[in-house]
């Protein structure tokens, strides 16, 4: 009984004194959305396509600002359409294998992926479309690229060094440059594992 | 299966369990608050440490007299340390020691968890040994197997400010004196996270455990998890 009221009188003590400390914030968040809070443009961009099947929106907001993404299956591929808070598109995305890059773009990332690290698995590819709205339309309607739309392919890689193994975001340009890297920090677990 | 086989096997089921239902199963309903904190140390090392209260609140048997109301049961307070092992699993080790009755008793744990980061959830597997010595009782050797998976309420993941479900189930071997039984544990538990350091849980935590013995013990605690990173 003594050991019960002990705990419960240090457990009130703890939070008393922790929950002012607790007043801290994170720099990225994802949250889902009503479809009625989406900015009509995006909306109307969304329903300008034949799809069927269920489309999820979410808000996200980092350090660079918020932007609002919208996220479907379509023809057995994964998209995700980002716009700004506007509802002006920004950039498109569709998940891809391996096999659907060039092979002289793929021998380039190899050898990127080859220098960077001492064993590699890549784990998901996506290939990302820039444009404006009327292209991006056309490009989410056509299987080859259309000219005047950007492309570039954004890697989630498995990187072993000779200190651990990290979780990097490659994107890589049309011509195999990289021209971006990102270690990808995982949430905490530690309620999942005690 | 055949039929013949499928019969067989349904019939010795319903034994075993009818078994169970018509001998005198017991109850215990009480409380099991914790907290838990975690320190990340350099070179993939982290320390966790768990304060954990059993109390109870009735117990009794099945359509019949209660036996027991409250009591305090237990105080259990572990530390294990940890190393980070690939990508996504942790190895661990450390010792509980757990306050009973006004006796001492001692487990040593080691464990391997390994979480998967799936497209809108996580699922965690925890596989975990531990071997408990008491001057009271002949010594327990326990294997665990427990899954976890973590749903969030907003979002593709667990965010600051948001809520999370949480669902654990578990399957404790054990064996004391050559005599094995099997505890089944269900936890399904609402979670919150105030900030990037703390989170908070409330749920159930339902066990059925003697299930080979006519005796089966079912107990249900409310759970209340404050995890806590240092």
């Amino acid at each position: 009984m003594f050991f019960c009221l002990k705990f419960y009188v240090s457990l009130g003590l703890i939070v008393l004194f922790t929950v002012p400390l607790c007043a801290q914030e994170k720099f990225e968040k994802e949250s889902r959305m009503k479809e009625q809070d989406v900015p009509t443009k995006a909306v109307q961009f969304i329903d300008s396509l034949p799809i069927k099947c269920n489309v999820k929106w979410y808000l996200e907001e980092g350090l660079k600002g918020n932007s609002v993404e919208a996220k479907f299956k379509w023809h057995k591929k994964k998209y995700s359409i980002e716009f700004d808070t506007l509802g002006v598109i920004e950039d498109v995305e569709i998940e891809i294998r391996e096999k659907k890059i060039p092979s002289g773009l793929m021998n380039s990332i190899s050898t990127q992926l080859e220098n960077d690290c001492l064993k590699y698995d890549i784990e998901k590819i996506q290939i990302q479309y820039q444009g404006s709205h009327n292209l991006l339309l056309k490009q989410l309607n056509s299987e080859e690229v259309i000219s005047g739309i950007s492309v570039s392919y954004e890697l989630i890689v498995r990187c072993k060094s000779t200190e651990n193994i990290c979780l990097f975001e490659y994107v890589f340009g049309d011509t195999g440059a990289v021209t971006s890297t990102s270690k990808i920090i995982f949430k905490n677990s530690s309620h999942l594992e005690y | 299966m055949s039929i013949k086989r499928r019969h067989r096997f349904y019939v010795g089921f319903f034994l075993v369990f009818s078994g169970n239902v018509l001998s005198q199963q017991t109850y215990q309903v009480g409380l099991l608050p914790s907290v838990n904190f975690n320190y990340k140390l350099k070179n993939d090392w982290s320390l966790n440490s768990k304060l954990e209260s059993r109390q109870l609140l009735q117990r009794g048997l099945w359509n019949d007299s209660v036996l027991e109301n409250y009591s305090y049961v237990l105080t259990d307070l572990s530390l294990l340390a940890a190393k980070k092992v690939g990508l996504n699993g942790k190895l661990a080790g450390g010792y509980l020691v757990r306050l009973e009755n006004g006796e001492v008793i001692h487990r040593i744990i080691q464990q391997y968890t390994a979480v998967q980061r799936k497209s809108g959830y996580r699922l965690a597997h925890r596989f975990l040994a531990d071997q408990t010595i008491s001057s009271i009782e002949r010594p327990i050797f326990r294997l665990r197997y427990r899954f976890t998976a973590e749903i969030p309420l907003n979002g593709e993941s667990v965010d600051v400010k948001e809520f999370y479900l949480k669902f654990n189930n578990e399957y404790v071997n054990s064996v004391q004196t050559g005599q094995y039984d099997l505890e089944i544990r269900l936890i399904p538990l609402l979670g919150y996270g105030i900030n990037d350091r703390h989170k908070i849980e409330l749920g159930l935590d339902y066990r059925v455990n003697s299930l080979f013995d006519n005796q089966t013990r079912q107990s249900f605690w409310t759970t209340l998890n404050w995890f806590v990173e240092l």
